[in-house]
This record gives structure tokens, C-alpha cells and sequence, in this order.
């Protein structure tokens, strides 16, 4: 399943820089609710649309660097990323605070009212730790587990080598543990 | 996948956290690929752009600036611009114009009568001796001077906007040294237009023969139908 997508993307490329807008078309549709996603969590929040459409927009003019029969998912979170990161420092506006817990996360189990306010709260303080993260490692946990990106993924995106990205992740991961409570995990 | 045994409920916990956290709603898809598909189909008032801010920084100095895009081979690869005239440079040789037409206003004046109707100081190229005619034209903004053989020698005030352009392709304009200052033959036959003060609009004049352009001070200059560059550049260095 994954090659085949791979070829698609790969497909899609090959057309996009022959001038093909329909191909470079559905690449933007294929990734724009994971890079809108990206955006909002690395700091862009309620500008991640922005961001997005500008980052797409700027990974078309540069497409002819995209290393060919390479994955082009983290190539175009590079620079989301990249992106957020401009306009977030533009803003002087603080990244962490965009991490936030949603409002109804769930309404409390009627079989359980008691069980499921622990877990709010657990959940509360476990971002309030990701929030009060350095700014790296925290950049490594959301790639790693708010986006799901794997360590070369994040590696890209982020543009540290992959070493780094293990470092920090263990560093923030280790503090998260020490700042949130060891019943945590 | 964990980078450290120990740690496993913890990025499990942190996983599951990644569905409780608060972010926007993402737009469609569908309307994200249409609006950067639009971004990118829409070169034109992005360069034009490009084309007034660069304007507006270089007054005098000869600037190039690069309007290839990737999406498609733009006919203008390179737009210089110098003593009031901006320079389309293309890779292929540009459709010729086959039309005529005057710039904006153009009228004949007596030579004697010139001085009093434009804002900035008329000269004459000493060398080929009373012009057979004068015109004044946009309002006293252009002065030109006519000689037999089709020899055109035109003046403008050569500050911050350009008033003409030329479409080139190769070969693209020699640097010509004038004495005090650099002037650039064109040597080719060119589509030659006009771009207007009120508005920006743009009016193609005729084909224009060889040309030499300079500058003086804020005066910007064009001499047409010079039979060589050396006899153009001659010429030129006769400004009185």
C-alpha cells in the first residue's frame, strides 16, 4: 500500500514539473489536512490556513530540488514547518501556546463520572508538561506523537540529523516523566 | 518504534493525547488545491509587482530581475531597466509590431517654443544640426527630434518609472561607452511601446529600428536609426 502511494506521489511530481496543475493539484489535496495540521500544532494556530496555501505555493517553485523517488511528505512539512517557524517568529507570539486540550474532550462516562475526570486531568497535565517543554524538545514530541511522524520524518522536517532527533525526544520524554508525575508511566 | 523501553506508556499516553488536543479545523481539500492552483496560475500581477518595488528602489542604476517561473516558460526572462525605458529580454526574438501609433498627446511644436512646454532641460544633439521637426508629447513629459533618414532622437525626464519598453530577444544590448557616462545599442529592429504616467497602462508604438539609450542626470535618451553603433555612439557624445 505504501509503494503504491509513493508512485502516485512519484507520478504526480514528474507532471507537476512539466507545468501539470491538476497533478500538483491532488498532491495539495492529498496532504493539506496533515500539513494543516502540522502548522497549527508547531505555533501557525489560527493562520495555519495561510501557512498551508503558502507553503504549497512555495514547495511548486521548488519542486525541481525535491530529490526525486524520495518521500515527498516530509519534503512539504519541511516547509510548513519552515513556514510556521517564520511566521511564529515574525509574530514574536510563544509556540506552546497553541497546545491546548479540547473543550468536550468527552463528556464525563456516566457509569464512571470519577474515573473519567482523573483521566481529564491527567491528560491536562501531561500537556501542560509538553507546553512547558523546551522549545526543541518539544518540537520532537509533537512531530514524534502528536503528528505521528517517524524519527527520519521528523528528522527532515525538522532539519536535525536523526541522532538529534533521538536525543531530544529521549530528553523531553524523561522530562515529561519527571515534571508530570511518575504515575504518568 | 520507542526510543527507550522504559518510556512505552508514556508515548502511548502522549499518542492518545494527540486526539484531545484543541486545533483549527482544517479547511477542505478540495478549496486548499483550488486556491494555490489560483496562486499559481496567476504570474502576471505577481511580476508586475515585483516590477514597481524594484522601481521604486533603483532610480538610476540598471537593474535585472528574473521573471522565469517554473510553471511555464514566460515569454520575459529578464526585465532591465534604464533611463526610463524597461527592457523585456525573452529567449526568442518577439513578434514584430506591425501597426503604428503616436505616443499619448503627441503634437509638433516650434523648435523655439519647446523649452517652455516640459519640466526638464531640452537639449540637441550638436553633430546633426537643427532637427527638421519637434514634437512634444504625454502632457510635456517626451520631447522628440526628427532628422532625415529616419533618425529619431527622443528625451524624458529618465526618473523612478520607466516611460518606454522594448521587447528583445538575443542578441541582448551592448554596452556602449559614451565618454562620461554608459549608454546600451540595441542593435536589432524591436517592438517599441509606451507605458503611460496615468495608470501604468501600456500602448505599443511601432517597431522600432537600432537604438541607442543613455542617461544624463535624470534625463533618459533614445537615438533611432543611427546606421551603425559607432556612428549612434558619436552621436550621443555630441549632447548639448
Amino acid at each position: 500500500m505504501e509503494s503504491v502511494t509513493r508512485m502516485e506521489d512519484d507520478e504526480a511530481i514528474a507532471r507537476s514539473l512539466d507545468g501539470d496543475l491538476s497533478a500538483y493539484e491532488v498532491l495539495v489535496a492529498r496532504y493539506s489536512v496533515l500539513a494543516h495540521r502540522t502548522a497549527a500544532l508547531l505555533g501557525a494556530r489560527d493562520e495555519a490556513e495561510d501557512v498551508v496555501q503558502e507553503a504549497f505555493v512555495k514547495a511548486f517553485r521548488h519542486l525541481g530540488s525535491f530529490r526525486r523517488g524520495s518521500e515527498f511528505r516530509p519534503w512539504l512539512l519541511r516547509i510548513v514547518a519552515n513556514e510556521t517557524h517564520n511566521l511564529t517568529r515574525a509574530r514574536g507570539r510563544r509556540s506552546d501556546l497553541v497546545l491546548r486540550l479540547r473543550e468536550s474532550v468527552d463528556a464525563p462516562a456516566a457509569d464512571d463520572p470519577e474515573g473519567s475526570a482523573v483521566a481529564t486531568d491527567r491528560r491536562a497535565r501531561l500537556l501542560e508538561a509538553v507546553r512547558a517543554l523546551p522549545d526543541r524538545e518539544r518540537r520532537a514530541v509533537i512531530c514524534r506523537y502528536f503528528l505521528q511522524l517517524s524519527e527520519a520524518e521528523t528528522a527532515e522536517v525538522l532539519g536535525w540529523p536523526v541522532g538529534t532527533v533521538k536525543s531530544r525526544t529521549h530528553r523531553g520524554l524523561a522530562r515529561l516523566r519527571e515534571e508530570a508525575g511518575h504515575e504518568l508511566g | 518504534m520507542s526510543s527507550d523501553d522504559r518510556f512505552d506508556d508514556l508515548e502511548a499516553e502522549l499518542r492518545a493525547l494527540a486526539g484531545s488536543l484543541d486545533v483549527p479545523e482544517p479547511p477542505p481539500a478540495e478549496r486548499v488545491a483550488a486556491s494555490v492552483r489560483a496562486r499559481l496560475e496567476a504570474p502576471a500581477p505577481r511580476r508586475r509587482r515585483v516590477r514597481w518595488r524594484v522601481v521604486a528602489v533603483a532610480v538610476v542604476a540598471l537593474v535585472a530581475v528574473t521573471a522565469a517561473t517554473p510553471q511555464g516558460r514566460q515569454a520575459v526572462t529578464a526585465i532591465l531597466r534604464y533611463a526610463g525605458i524597461e527592457l523585456r529580454l525573452g529567449g526568442e526574438a518577439p513578434e514584430p509590431v506591425r501597426t503604428t501609433a503616436s505616443v499619448p498627446g503627441e503634437r509638433e511644436v516650434p523648435a523655439g517654443q519647446v523649452a517652455g512646454q516640459v519640466a526638464f532641460p531640452v537639449r540637441t544633439l550638436g553633430a546633426l544640426g537643427e532637427p527638421e521637426r519637434v514634437t512634444v508629447g504625454d502632457g510635456g513629459r517626451l520631447v522628440s527630434m526628427f532628422w532625415p533618414d529616419g533618425l529619431r532622437f527622443d528625451q524624458f525626464s529618465g526618473r523612478i518609472e520607466p516611460f518606454f519598453f522594448k521587447r528583445l530577444g538575443p542578441p541582448f544590448p551592448d554596452e556602449v561607452d559614451l565618454g562620461e557616462v554608459h549608454g546600451y545599442w540595441l542593435s536589432g529592429e524591436h517592438p517599441l511601446g509606451y507605458i503611460l504616467r496615468e495608470g501604468g497602462g501600456e500602448v505599443p508604438l511601432r517597431q522600432a529600428g537600432p537604438t541607442l539609450i543613455w542617461q544624463v542626470g535624470d534625463v533618459g535618451y533614445r537615438l533611432e536609426g543611427a546606421p551603425s553603433m559607432e556612428r549612434a555612439a558619436e552621436l550621443a557624445r555630441s549632447l548639448r
